[in-house]
């Protein structure tokens, strides 16, 4: 039975391997696939080939740390992510399928270890993929290529097994009546008592902490935190270091922490032998492992289904575009704003669109991300100190601004990219194209102007009233007035670009099946700098027209505040014009869109 | 009013419909039928203005989808075998959605009493992933017919319903041709488009094979056993001797 399980990966492996050696025939994906691996072998096989390691010595030496303080690290990360495991899942144990998959095997006379099996040596696959990525990136910190990933797929499958043989017991303690929250409530119990043990053995087992300077001040503290270029900074950050390794390697946590040293050996080695020493206690553990999956007797295959059946319908909605879809659950949302039978058509499609976002942006995104701005204003402030928290703060809005210009259009996809997999129900529609076009990029070019005004003029403000040291206020008000004026519309250009590609390449961001592997990212970096490119051409006769009206104005009044907001008019008057001929020429081609046509072959 | 003449589609090389042509009158109800590839979705696709047709002309209720096509799809509806939603808006919210796009003014009393017709007054709020198939079918269906379309196409229309959904989609379609829609149908249950067509076009091979009215391609493939059920008729017509023996009749007039 396993043979025929095992033919089965094989002959997907194969298949699908074919299948995309026979795609680079197509000049689309020869080019991804050309640029792709071009793109893997400067970002990960170069440094690789071109490194001056000898091939000896620890690994992440780069960092300062030591092997021994690695390990600790290494371990209480797993320990956590192990930790995890045991608290956040609350499902039935499933092991997830294909459909395919489910139609073909439950049926068949398989045994429940035999489909744990197969599970297993699927698995395996990905890990396999997995560990070269991962000893791709983790060799640029030293160390021998064989060690990192005989290291990685070690820790991988070792993970593996025990988070599959954690949800079988974890489903036998549910049928025995040990509910989730219970469980949880019993786990974070269980990690109280070894922090209050570790607590304990610190205060009592261990010797008090010493900072190694004679006195201990804030400002000592402050020059630990200036780095190695400072001495007695140094000589903290080693005290430091020290006594973590200390409290990490005796007491409760040496305990605790002791298998996942174990797991963690062979990844850390420095060299053959003791990677050899590490081997054989982390090849027993994972033999533990994989008896303790094999002996569970846990009834998997309807919550397996259920979970198949997610996932399908998941990988679908990520193939068509529709990541919404994809999340883990849609949830109804109030109209944002009241939509009459009568009035312009664009007006619907960016009602949708708002809809489709409100998806994305619930209320505990916009906590998250007001406490993030607050947590980065506060912890980037001390350095700003010379201008004061408001400056500082204010500085950080403008450094967000700047990420939403550039981020902004790509991480808001909610306009054709969304709807390509509805172009056919978009194309019955009574409206011209260029109504769909501009009707498709509302949504998310009013939601990222909304955000940008926003940062721009909280952060203003801030900075306006706290005061720059050596920017004139004139020219804070000049630059955010005439940031105000220009972010619409250029985030309309900058949607313009994507929006274009997905309808003059539709086959790049479409197909019948998920484009996967180095031609995709090949794809993708193509797209990126064509994108680039293209933005770049159109701004080049606003800029100009910003720099004549400025200088002009300049010359003339030698008034800062105004002179920067005049001129962005004129510059804004510009880009209108760009986005409307492309807003044209896009509801052209909307018209003459045929997805059928353009997905053959 | 539905009318096509010479109607073609070409991938490339490949001719998915050729030299098609067909009137439809207000209340007659044509079934479009032929063999898997025969090009009966992509003359429907073509029909609805979602895909251009390569050469040929259709006018839909006397406007021409190629140079009116905005006053030519406000007429029409379509509806595909595969229920077409959007996965974030509700019931009421697909309908708000629509009769903006269409522009039906007090589309409040007709969507609403779509709803209670298909049943849905119960699952306004719902999203399409609370649905079951044939929900959402009657959700796509609502949609389609709010703006009350003078020309429908349906694409098998009755895939995923089951015997009630089967019923009253055939008694909804019948009552549309009775208040004078024209209606053309693509499916590959043949009783079904024998029990409520008027008019019947066989395709092959993007080809007509032949096309009239119920009792007109009954007499035409007749032969010596009397006359013939409609999947006789399909094999007939459909085989290699049958096409070949068979002349290509003129479109209805």
């Amino acid at each position: 039975m396993i043979s025929a399980l095992a033919y089965l990966q094989l002959q997907t492996a194969r298949n699908r391997l074919l299948v995309r050696i026979r795609r680079l025939r197509q000049p689309k994906y020869l080019f991804g696939g050309i640029v792709g691996v071009l793109y893997f072998y400067w970002y990960f096989f170069r440094p690789v080939l071109m490194s001056t390691h000898t091939g000896q010595g620890a690994s992440f030496q780069i960092f300062g740390i030591t092997p021994e303080l690695m390990e600790s690290v290494v371990a209480m990360v797993l320990f956590v992510v192990v930790a995890g495991s045991w608290v956040f899942p609350s499902q039935r144990a499933a092991l997830t399928f294909t459909e395919a998959e489910i139609a073909f095997l439950f049926p068949a006379p398989v045994s429940r270890t035999g489909l744990i099996h197969f599970k297993l040596l699927r698995s395996q696959l990905a890990i396999f993929f997995t560990t070269l990525l991962l000893t791709l990136f983790s060799r640029r910190f030293g160390g021998q290529a064989w060690i990192h990933a005989a290291g990685w797929w070690m820790m991988l499958s070792t993970l593996n097994l025990h988070f599959l043989a954690g949800s079988f017991a974890q489903t036998k303690l549910m049928d025995r009546g040990l509910t989730t929250w219970k469980r949880r409530f019993c786990i974070l119990g269980l990690v109280g008592v070894l922090g209050v043990s570790v607590a304990a053995w610190v205060w009592v087992g261990l010797p008090s902490f010493a900072w190694p300077a004679k006195v201990v001040t804030p400002v000592a503290v402050e020059k630990a935190a200036e780095g190695p270029g400072s001495a007695e900074g140094v000589q903290h950050v080693q005290a430091v270091r020290d006594y973590i390794l200390l409290a990490t390697r005796s007491g409760p946590l040496a305990v605790v922490l002791y298998p996942f040293r174990v797991i963690a050996r062979p990844f850390l080695a420095s060299d053959r032998a003791s990677f050899l020493a590490g081997f054989g206690p982390a090849l027993l553990l994972m033999l533990l492992h994989y008896a303790w999956v094999v002996r569970s007797n846990v009834a998997f295959e309807e919550a397996s289904v259920e979970a198949s059946r997610k996932v399908a319908e998941k990988v679908a909605a990520i193939r068509s575009g529709n990541w919404q879809a994809a999340q883990k659950e849609m949830k109804r949302r109030r109209d944002p704003f009241p939509l009459g039978p009568v009035g312009a058509k664009p007006v619907a499609l960016l009602w949708k669109n708002l809809l489709s976002l409100g998806q994305g942006f619930s209320p505990g995104l916009w906590i998250g991300f007001s406490v993030m701005l607050l947590l980065v204003g506060l912890s980037v402030g001390p350095s700003l100190g010379r201008s004061g928290w408001g400056a500082a703060v204010g500085m950080v809005f403008g450094i967000l601004f700047s990420w939403s210009i550039l981020l902004g259009p790509h991480l808001l996809r909610q306009d054709l990219r969304q709807d390509l997999q509805m172009m056919d129900l978009l194309k019955t529609y009574p409206m011209r194209g260029w109504q769909v076009v501009l009707g498709s990029m509302l949504a998310p070019a009013v939601i990222l102007t909304a955000v940008q005004w926003l940062l721009l003029w909280v952060g203003g403000s801030l900075l306006l009233f706290a005061g720059v040291k050596g920017v004139p206020v004139p020219a804070i008000l000049g630059v955010g007035l005439g940031a105000s004026i220009l972010v619409p519309v250029t985030n309309f250009l900058l949607l313009l670009i994507p929006n274009t590609a997905v309808l003059l390449l539709p086959g790049w961001f479409h197909t019948k099946e998920a484009v996967q592997g180095i031609e995709a990212t090949g794809q993708r970096l193509i797209l990126m700098l064509g994108q680039l490119l293209a933005l770049v051409v159109a701004l080049v006769p606003a800029s100009l027209m910003f720099s004549l009206i400025f200088f002009l104005l300049k010359f003339a009044t030698g008034a800062l505040w105004s002179a920067i907001p005049v001129a962005s008019v004129a510059a804004a008057v510009v880009l209108v014009g760009e986005v409307s001929l492309g807003v044209a020429f896009l509801g052209r081609v909307f018209d003459k869109f045929d997805l059928s046509d353009e997905l053959k072959g | 009013m539905i009318e096509v003449e010479g109607l073609t589609k070409l991938y490339g090389e490949f001719t998915a419909v050729k030299d098609l042509s067909l009137v439809v009158r207000p209340g007659e109800v044509m079934g479009l039928v032929g063999p898997n590839g025969a090009g009966k979705t992509t003359t429907l696709r073509s029909l609805a203005g979602i895909i251009p047709s390569t050469r040929g002309s259709v006018r839909i209720c006397g406007n021409d989808l190629a140079s009116q096509p905005i006053a030519a799809k406000q007429r029409l509806a379509f509806f595909t075998d595969e229920p077409r939603l959007f996965d974030y808006l509700t019931v009421w919210q697909h309908l708000v959605f629509t009769a903006r796009i269409y522009g039906v003014a007090g589309f409040e009393a007709v969507a609403e009493g779509l709803l209670v017709e298909l049943e849905l007054a119960g699952k306004r709020d719902a999203l399409p992933s609370e649905l079951s198939r044939g929900m959402k079918q009657k959700l796509v269906i609502a949609c389609g017919l709010l703006h009350a379309p003078e020309v429908i196409f349906f694409d098998e229309p009755l895939t995923g319903l089951d015997p009630l959904g089967i019923r009253r989609m055939k008694d909804s379609i019948l009552k549309r041709a009775g208040n004078g829609a024209a209606i053309i149908i693509s499916s590959h249950l043949l009783h079904l488009v024998e029990e409520i067509c008027t008019h019947i076009l066989i395709l092959k091979g993007g080809c007509k094979v032949a096309d009239g009215t119920m009792a007109e391609i009954r007499q035409r493939f007749s032969g010596t056993e009397g006359s013939p059920d409609l999947e006789e008729i399909f094999f007939r017509a459909t085989s290699e001797a049958g096409t070949a023996s068979t002349p290509v009749n003129p479109p209805s007039q």
